[in-house]
Parts: structure tokens; sequence; C-alpha cells
């Protein structure tokens, strides 16, 4: 009996070793990023390298600092929160509404599967014609020519459009008999009760704007409305690339989504669990 | 009567719910769609010119050694990976689902972390590993004894690169993936198994593997996507070199498109490379029973 307990234990040491290693693997590349972003020019470039800067430095972030960086981190807390808004409400509006009406309206799923046609083809496939569409609307180089090419989500709006199935046409029912509109029924009972898609779709939709690289690469020209990874993608030139700005850059892009993610994660891994999709 | 007028009025809030989202779709992506497919049989070059030619971007494309190159570049690159991109988070869900493992919400955040970055950081993150001159694999190389790999020139380690990041960023999204496979396999199952005195491997492979097939099914048709369509990660590596040695499919696009001013041929190859993305989609389609989930 002894002799078990002792082999179990041991399995769970060796077990949490193999964990902790993967974790540490998997972390590395972070660490030795961040780590760069506080070494002296001198340092970054010359051997024997260490992991720890042996002169802690914040001369790299202080440079992008000072070349604009945060007008960039302006440009992408902007598209990023004005894109997540109208996703979240449209999506919202258009999956409860091929749910709630699936019983009085028969073409509901014929509705839907015009959303699914965006699962097929991806996006990366249309940017050419998106892009003359942009321009032919006159948003090139603007926020919106970024923005509302992708607020539309088959992900979101499938995410939202399960949810409300699951919820009793009855709820709804009485509420019109209490003599309240679809559009009341909508936002005082209904929106509130898909908090948990909206939390989850807030997060992911978050993310991808703020990670998003194509449409604004295409879009804006103007330096002053180029977003962090346009101004990350400007570091890197044909011939010389400058890393002591990319390191600082880079790290900065990384933090906010970092630290939302930690405080939100459960949200984020259920929503995983729920929709599957990417992107 | 009162039945008709709330048929009326429930019709009405229907397209007026789903309007906002139909009509930006329309706009940015069915009409893109329409274009893509109008473009492929014009000389459009993005300006001025936009004359109908028939099938002659098709032809010009099916007689391009080039095409077929960047095409194939692009088959043996997802052929490659795919193995890496389901058997790495395979092991690492059944790591983490270990009821031996301590810690297991930190071990999982924390593979989860790289998830997070942009396509673009995240191959920026790896490429600083392996610079040529300054990187650490490099320095921990030559600390060893070896001579440096020129990562960037050689087409080889090139590609190595950018795999290694593009396994890097997506392990702990299919790990998550798996985790839910696994926790949906019932634990009675499990214990039966002990119970027979069925070691932990021969579990794996009698029990979690066979059940697990549905999302490692799914795993592969979301990385076959993924991998087919790399592109920001690749920007933040070799941005198609040494030569045109990386230069994947949608690049290669992006490069007739939007360098060579070659709208209309660039849209015929999008067409082409379509036809391929809608085939895995409609497999996933049949799948999952038409939606996305898993």
């Amino acid at each position: 009996m002894n002799n078990a307990k002792k082999g179990h234990r041991m399995q769970e040491i060796l077990i949490t070793l193999v964990g902790v290693l993967v974790a540490v693997i998997m972390i590395f590349p972070i660490i030795w990023l961040l780590m760069s972003s506080f070494k002296a020019n001198t340092e970054l470039f010359a051997y024997p390298l260490h992991l720890f800067p042996q002169e802690f430095s914040i001369n790299s972030y202080i440079n992008v600092i000072k070349n604009g960086f945060f007008t960039y981190v302006k440009n992408s807390l902007f598209i990023a929160v004005v894109g997540t808004l109208i996703t979240v409400i449209i999506s919202a509006m258009c999956g409860y509404a091929l749910a709630i009406y699936r019983n009085e309206i028969n073409y509901t799923n014929k509705v839907f599967a015009i959303f699914l046609l965006g699962t097929l083809v991806p996006g990366e496939i249309l940017t050419i014609s998106q892009f003359t569409v942009v321009s032919a609307l006159g948003l090139y180089n603007n926020v919106w020519g970024v923005i509302l090419p992708v607020v539309t989500t088959t992900t979101g709006i499938f995410m939202y459009r399960q949810h409300y199935m699951s919820i009793p046409l009855s709820l709804a029912e009485s509420a019109r008999i209490d003599g309240a509109s679809e559009l009341k029924i909508f936002k005082d009972i209904m929106f509130p009760l898909g908090s948990s898609v909206t939390v989850s779709l807030t997060i992911f939709s978050f993310m991808w704007r703020w990670n998003d690289y194509i449409l604004p690469l295409m879009v804006l020209s103007e330096q002053k409305k180029f977003t962090i990874q346009i101004a990350i993608k400007s570091y890197i030139g044909t011939m010389t690339v400058d890393w002591i700005s990319i390191l600082a850059a880079s790290i900065l892009s990384i933090v906010p989504i970092v630290i939302l993610f930690i405080f939100l994660q459960k949200y984020i891994v259920g929503g995983i669990a729920t929709s599957g999709v990417k992107g | 009567m009162i039945k008709k007028k709330q048929a009326f009025r429930h019709t009405r809030a229907f397209w007026l719910f789903v309007l906002p989202a139909l009509l930006l779709f329309s706009v940015f992506f069915i009409l893109p769609l329409i274009l893509s497919i109008g473009f492929s049989f014009t000389n459009y070059d993005g300006w001025k010119t936009m004359d109908f030619v028939g099938l002659k971007n098709y032809i010009k494309l099916f007689t391009s050694i080039e095409f077929y190159k960047a095409l194939g570049r692009t088959f043996v690159y997802a052929l490659c990976n795919l193995p890496f991109k389901v058997i790495i988070p395979l092991l690492v869900a059944t790591l983490v689902t270990s009821k031996r493992l301590k810690g297991t919400t930190p071990i999982r955040t924390i593979i989860y972390i790289p998830v997070l970055l942009s396509a673009l950081v995240a191959g920026i993150t790896i490429n600083w590993m392996f610079g040529q001159e300054y990187g650490l694999i490099n320095f921990i190389i030559q600390k060893l004894g070896g001579t440096p790999l020129e990562w960037a020139l050689n087409p080889k380690l090139a590609t190595f690169v950018i795999s290694f990041a593009s396994n890097w960023v997506t392990v702990g999204y299919y790990m998550i993936l798996f985790i839910g496979g696994i926790n949906n396999i019932p634990k009675e199952l499990y214990e039966a198994g002990s119970v027979d005195g069925a070691t932990s491997v021969q579990t794996f492979f009698r029990l979690t593997l066979p059940l697990l097939s549905p999302t490692i099914f799914i795993v592969l048709l979301l990385s076959s996507v993924g991998l087919l369509k790399e592109y920001a990660l690749i920007q933040g590596i070799t941005q198609g070199g040494p030569g045109t040695s990386t230069t994947y499919i949608i690049k290669y696009i992006f490069d007739q498109g939007f360098t060579q001013y070659r709208y209309g041929y660039a849209s015929a190859i999008g067409v082409i490379v379509s036809l391929i993305f809608i085939v895995i989609a409609l497999i996933q389609f049949r799948a999952t029973n038409g939606g996305g989930e898993v």
C-alpha cells in the first residue's frame, strides 16, 4: 500500500514537471522578447547573450513613444472598441431574430444560409475586391474603411442564434401579451439574457480587431492613422529591420490583450467550447 | 385579423433586426465575392483599365509555372505541418487534463497566451529567437560548439522557422478544443478501464483517441484552412523569402494584385483557390451538421 502511494506521488511529480516544462517552452519566446526589449542597444547586438538585461534600459520604449506610438494605440483602440460595439449589436439583433421568429417566418434558415457563405471563403482571398469596394465608397485612408468591412461575423451571429434557440419562445409570448413592442422585448428582456454570449463575443471581437493586419495595411495610408500592427510592420524595411522599435512596440501590443485574457479567461475558454469557430 | 396584424409586425421586426448585419455583409462580403469573379474576366489594374478579356487570366494561370509552384509550395507546407498541428495540442491536452497534474489552471493559461498574439507579432517573436547574427538559437548552437545556421537565407530553415511559429501560436487554441473533447468522454469509461487494469498508455490509444476522432477531424480541417491561408505570420518572418521559397498562395495573390497591379489576374487566382477552401468548408459543414459547433 505504502509503495503504491509512493508510486502515485512520483507520477504526480513527474507529470507536473512535464506540465511546467511545456508551459515554460510556450511562454519563453515572449519572455525572451520582453527581456530583450529592456536591453540597451549595445547589449542587444553583442555576444554573449544573457536572459536578463545586464543594464536595464527603457530607451526603446521611450523611443517608440516619442515616435507617436500613443497615436497608434489610440487608433487601434478606437477601431477595436467601435468595431466590437457594432459587431455585438448587429450580431445580437440578427442572431436573435433568426432564432425567435423561426416558427412564424419560414425563411429564417435561408437568411441564415446567406451568412454561412461567410465561412466558405476566407476573407483574405476577397481582400482585393473588398479594397475596391472600400475605395469606391470613399473610405480609403479612413478608419471606417477598416471597421465596417469586418464587423459582420458569422461566428457572432451563430453564437447568438444558438443561444436564443435555447430560450423558450413563451418568454417573448408573455411579454407580448403584456403589450411590449418587439424592440422592447429584445432590448429589455432578451439582450440581457444573452450576456454570456455578449461577453465572449466582446472579448473575441476586441482581440480580432486589435490584431487585424491585412485590411488596415491596405486601407490606411497616412502614418497618423496607422494601427499598432501597421506601425510594427512599418519598422520592417526591405533592407533593414528596426529591431529596437519592434521589440518595444510588440510588447506594448501584447500587454493589453494578455491582461484582458487573464481577467476574462473563463469566458474565452467557454466561448471556444461553444462556438469552436475562429476568425 | 389580429393574427394577420401580428404576423405583419413580426415580419417587419425580423427584417429590421436582420437588416444591419445583412446590409453590411452584402456590401463587404457578397459584393466583393461577385466582384472577384467579375474582375477575374478582366484586365483590371486597380486604377483605370478594365477591359473584358474572357478566359485569358485563367489560361495564363493554368499555364503559369509560378502559380503551380506557389500552390505546390503551399500544399507541401500545409501537409508537413498538419500532423504537428494535431499531435502536439492533443498531447498537451492529454497532459493538462490529467488528474495527476498540479497547477492545471496556470499551466493551461500560460500555454494559451501565444494564441492572443497577432500573427504578425507571433512571427516577429519567433523570428527574434532565430536571428542569424545575434539570435538566441544560434548563440546556443555556438555555445554547444556548432556553427550558426542561416535561418533566413536557407529556404528549408526559413520554412522551419515559419512552421515553428505557426505551431507555437495555435497549440493553445487546439488544446482548448481537445480539452472540450476529452471532458465530453464519459468518466465511467475511464473507471471501467482502470478496473480492468489498463495502463494510461493503453487508455490513451484504446479509449481517448477513438472517442476524440470528431475533435481530431475538426482540428484537421481548421488547421488545413489556417495553414493554406498563412500570410501575416510570414510577413513577420521572411516576407516570402529567401527568393520566393516561402511565398505561399495568399502572399502570391497579394503580390500579383497589390504589388504588380494585376487585380484581374490576382482575382482569377483567388477564384481558383477559393474552390479549395469551399471544399474544405463543405466537409466541415457536413461534419458539424451545418454549423460551426464542435
